[in-house]
C-alpha cells in the first residue's frame, strides 16, 4: 500500500522531460560540429559519386546493356551515404555520449534518478533524444538526396527509404550503444573508448574474419557492419530489421540497469545477464524468419519475375551441398547470385558446406567447385555460380519446363550525365551558414516576462 | 508499584519516538573497500522538524544523506517510512536530496532549469514565487555554468522548494553563502520548516547549524556520537551551559 504522503510518478510529464534531453543535446558542441563536419564529407562523397555516375552514364549512351547497369542506388546514394556512416561510426558516439555523460561528470544524474520518472523513462528520452539528434545529422544526406533530383537523378522511393531505414536503425544502435558505455562508465572518456571499440571493433572483425568459417565465421556475425550493408544492398529482411531493434532495446535495457546509482553492483549484473541471455535468445530465434523484401527497382536481390513465380512453387526441401570454400570468391559469387535468392523465394532450402572447413591447398581434391542440388530424391551437380546454370538444373530436377521470360520486365537503368559542381557550394558554402546560423539561434537566451523579473526580484 | 530507571525511561521515550517517525535509520553502515563510511547508523526523523547532521568533512554526512535518498547501494541495515520498510525505488516519491557543489545541466539557462523541475511536478505557479523568495530574477537569462556560487546554491536550494516531497535533504546549504544571505537563507528554510515539510541538512559549521536546527545527529568518524535537542546533548554531555560546539568536541 502506497503512503498518502506519496507523489505519483505516473503522472509526471514525458514532454517536459524530453524537452530537458534536446536542450541538452542542443547546448553542446558536439551535434553542431558533427554537423558542420558532415557538411563538407557528404558534398564530397556527392560530388564525386555524381561525377563518376555521369562520366558512367556517357558510355552507356548508345549502350543499354551499360545503361541497365546504372543505379542511382549503387551509383550516387550509398557512396553519399556512405560518409554519413563514416560519421555515425566516429563521431554520432560523442553526441549519444553527451546524453547521459555529462550528467553523470557533473553529478547531475543524481537529481535525474530523484525526478518522479522510472530509470527505464530516462533512457527513453535520453533515446528518443539520440533519434533526434540523428534526424538532424542527417539533413545533409538528405539534401544531398534533393540536389540529386533537383540535377535531374532519378530517386526510386522504397529504395531510398529502405536506406534510410538501415542507416536509422544503425544510428540508433551505436547511440544506444554509447548510451549503455555512458551508464557503465564514470567519465565521457572512458564511454568513447568503449563505444569506438564496438564501432571500430566492427571494421577489424569485418577485415580480418571475413570469409571465415565455423566460430570465427560466427564471430564476425557480431560486427555491426553487414547489418547495414544489407539496406545498402536494397534488401529490407524482418529478421535483421527484429535483430537490430532487439540489440537497441538490450542496449537500453542494459543502460536502465545501470544507470540508478544505489542499485548494487550484484543486481545489476544479475540484471545484465539475464538481459543479454534474453537478446541472444531472440537474435537466435529470429534468424528462422525468412520474410524480405527486395526494395531496388532493378530487383538484384530476386532472379527473373518469371523464374520467382515458378520456385516458389516448388514446395518440397531444396538441399545445397557446396564443395567451396567460405573465402573462396566463387563462393561468394555463388551466394549473391544464387543461394540467398534461392533461400528468399523457396521455403525449404539448406545450404552446406562440404565438410565445413577450408579447402585452400587441397586443389587437388576432384569435388572441389562442385555444388550439388538435390530436390525430390533427385541430384544435379554443376561447377557453375551463375543462376542461369543453376536454375534449369533446379527445373530439371522437378521435373518442370522453364518459364517463358515476361517481356517488358527487364531494368532498363537512370543514366543521366549531369554537371554537380554548384552543388558544392551548397554542402561547402550555404549548409554550413545555415547550421552555424541553427547552432546561434538555439543559443539565444530564453525571453523572461517584464513581469516575472518584476515579482522575482531580490528578497 | 514500581519505578523506573533511567535507562527503561530513555528506552520507553526511543519506542515513543520510533512510533512518531517520519523516516528511520536501522543499523546502517556502508564501506568503501577497506574503509568503513559508516558504521551502525540508527536514528529517527520526526514530521515537521528540522534536523541536523552536525561533523566534520570525512564525518559521513554526505555518504548517510546518499545512503537515505537511495543514491548509494548499503552493505547493511534498512531506511523505514512511518515504521514500513522504504524500498530503493520509492524513495524519490517521498524524499528529495539537494547534493552539495552541484550546477546541474550547467549549458543550459536557469530559466530552463527551474521551468522544468516545475513542469515535471506539475507547478508552473511556483516558479515566480520561487524566483522572488531566492532572489533569482536576475540570472534567470544565465547559463548555469556562468554563475557565482552563490547563485548556484540559490538554484539548487529554488529546485528543491519546487519539489513536493515531504522530506527534504540538503546537504551545506548554507555553503558558499555570506553571514547576510545565511541569515536569509534560514529564515526561508525555517518557512519551509513551518509549512509542515521535514528538513535533514547536513552542516559542518556548527553556529549555523544551531541556529536553524530543531535536532541535531552528531557524526563522527561514520558512527553516531549522540542525537537529540540542544538540551538533550548537553545533558548527555554533562555540560548545561555549553553550546553546540562544546557538546560535539564532548562527545566525539
Amino acid at each position: 500500500m502506497r503512503s498518502p504522503d506519496t507523489i505519483a510518478v505516473a503522472r509526471a510529464r514525458f514532454a517536459p522531460l524530453l524537452a530537458k534531453e534536446l536542450r541538452e543535446l542542443m547546448s553542446g558542441r558536439a551535434l553542431w560540429t558533427m554537423l558542420l563536419i558532415l557538411c563538407p564529407l557528404i558534398g564530397a562523397s556527392f560530388f564525386q559519386a555524381a561525377s563518376l555516375y555521369g562520366e558512367a552514364s556517357a558510355a552507356a549512351k548508345d549502350s543499354p546493356e551499360l545503361a541497365s547497369g546504372l543505379s542511382p542506388l549503387d551509383g550516387v546514394l550509398v557512396p553519399t551515404f556512405g560518409a554519413l556512416y563514416l560519421a555515425v561510426t566516429l563521431l554520432f558516439p560523442f553526441v549519444a555520449i553527451r546524453a547521459l555523460g555529462r550528467e553523470k561528470e557533473t553529478g547531475a544524474l543524481r537529481l535525474s534518478v530523484q525526478l518522479p520518472y522510472r530509470p527505464a523513462t530516462l533512457v527513453v528520452a535520453k533515446m528518443t533524444a539520440i533519434g533526434i539528434a540523428w534526424l538532424i545529422a542527417v539533413i545533409p544526406a538528405l539534401s544531398a538526396i534533393a540536389v540529386w533530383a533537383a540535377l535531374g537523378g532519378h530517386v526510386y522511393a522504397p529504395e531510398t527509404l529502405n536506406l534510410l531505414l538501415g542507416q536509422l536503425l544503425y544510428g540508433l544502435l551505436v547511440g544506444s550503444i554509447a548510451l549503455f558505455a555512458a551508464a557503465v562508465s564514470e567519465g565521457a572518456a572512458t564511454a568513447a573508448i568503449v563505444t569506438l571499440a564496438f564501432t571500430i571493433g566492427s571494421w577489424v572483425l569485418d577485415f580480418a574474419l571475413v570469409g571465415q568459417s565455423g566460430l570465427l565465421e560466427w564471430v564476425s556475425r557480431l560486427s555491426l557492419t553487414p547489418a547495414l550493408r544489407t539496406f545498402e544492398q536494397g534488401l529490407f529482411s524482418a529478421a535483421l530489421l527484429i535483430g537490430i531493434v532487439a540489440a537497441i532495446a538490450g542496449f537500453a535495457a542494459l543502460a536502465t540497469f545501470w544507470l540508478h546509482p544505489g542499485v548494487p553492483l550484484r543486481s545489476k549484473l544479475l540484471r545484465s545477464v539475464i538481459c543479454i541471455a534474453a537478446v541472444a535468445a531472440m537474435l537466435a530465434g529470429v534468424t528462422q524468419i525468412r520474410a524480405s523484401l527486395d526494395a531496388t527497382e532493378d530487383l538484384r536481390n530476386s532472379f527473373p519475375a518469371a523464374d520467382q513465380r515458378a520456385l516458389a512453387e516448388l514446395r518440397e526441401p531444396l538441399s545445397i551441398t557446396v564443395h567451396l570454400a567460405p573465402e573462396d570468391p566463387r563462393y561468394v559469387d555463388l551466394k549473391r547470385n544464387v543461394l540467398s535468392k534461392l533461400e528468399r523465394v523457396m521455403p525449404h532450402v539448406t545450404v552446406r558446406l562440404a565438410a565445413g572447413q577450408s579447402f585452400v591447398g587441397s586443389s587437388s581434391d576432384e569435388a572441389y567447385g562442385e555444388i550439388e542440388y538435390s530436390y525430390a530424391g533427385r541430384i544435379a551437380k554443376t561447377r557453375s555460380t551463375s543462376h542461369r546454370e543453376a536454375l534449369p538444373l533446379l527445373y530439371q530436377l522437378s521435373g518442370r519446363t522453364p518459364p517463358a521470360p515476361i517481356a517488358g520486365a527487364d531494368y532498363l537503368g537512370h543514366p543521366l550525365v549531369s554537371n554537380a559542381q554548384p552543388a558544392l557550394l551548397w554542402f561547402f558554402g550555404a549548409l554550413p551558414l545555415l547550421i552555424v546560423a541553427a547552432w546561434w539561434w538555439t543559443r539565444r537566451p530564453p525571453r523572461i516576462s517584464a513581469k516575472l523579473i518584476e515579482e522575482g526580484g531580490r528578497p | 508499584m514500581t519505578t523506573a530507571s533511567a535507562p527503561d525511561v530513555i528506552s520507553r521515550s526511543r519506542v515513543a519516538e520510533h512510533a512518531t517517525a517520519l523516516l528511520q535509520v536501522a543499523k546502517l553502515a556502508k564501506r568503501y573497500g577497506e574503509q568503513r563510511a559508516l558504521t551502525d547508523i540508527s536514528l529517527a526523523v520526526r514530521a515537521g522538524e528540522v534536523l541536523g547532521l552536525i561533523g566534520p568533512n570525512g564525518a559521513g554526512k554526505t555518504t548517510l544523506m546518499e545512503a537515505i535518498a537511495g543514491l548509494v547501494p548499503l552493505d547493511s541495515g534498512e531506511v523505514l517510512w512511518r515504521g514500513a520498510p522504504l524500498p530503493l525505488m520509492r524513495r524519490r516519491e517521498l524524499m528529495f536530496y539537494l547534493p552539495d557543489g552541484l550546477r546541474p545541466w550547467e549549458e543550459q539557462y536557469v530559466a530552463h532549469v527551474v521551468g522544468f523541475f516545475a513542469d515535471v511536478y506539475g507547478k508552473p505557479e511556483s516558479v515566480a514565487t520561487t524566483i522572488r523568495t531566492l532572489g533569482l530574477a536576475g540570472v534567470l537569462h544565465k547559463r548555469v555554468n556562468a554563475l557565482s556560487k552563490g547563485y548556484a546554491r540559490r538554484l539548487m536550494l529554488a529546485l528543491a522548494l519546487i519539489t513536493p516531497q515531504q522530506l527534504l535533504l540538503m546537504d551545506e546549504p548554507f555553503d558558499g553563502f555570506d553571514l547576510r544571505q545565511t541569515r536569509e537563507i534560514m529564515g526561508v528554510l525555517r518557512q519551509v520548516a513551518a509549512n509542515g515539510r521535514t528538513l535533514v541538512l547536513a552542516v559542518h559549521q556548527l553556529g549555523d547549524a544551531e541556529r536553524v536546527c530543531d535536532r541535531f545527529v552528531l557524526l563522527a568518524d561514520g558512527r553516531v556520537r549522540g542525537q537529540g535537542t540542544l538540551d538533550e546533548l548537553r545533558a548527555q554531555a554533562g555540560k548545561r551551559a555549553a553550546g553546540l560546539e562544546d557538546v560535539f568536541l564532548a562527545l566525539t
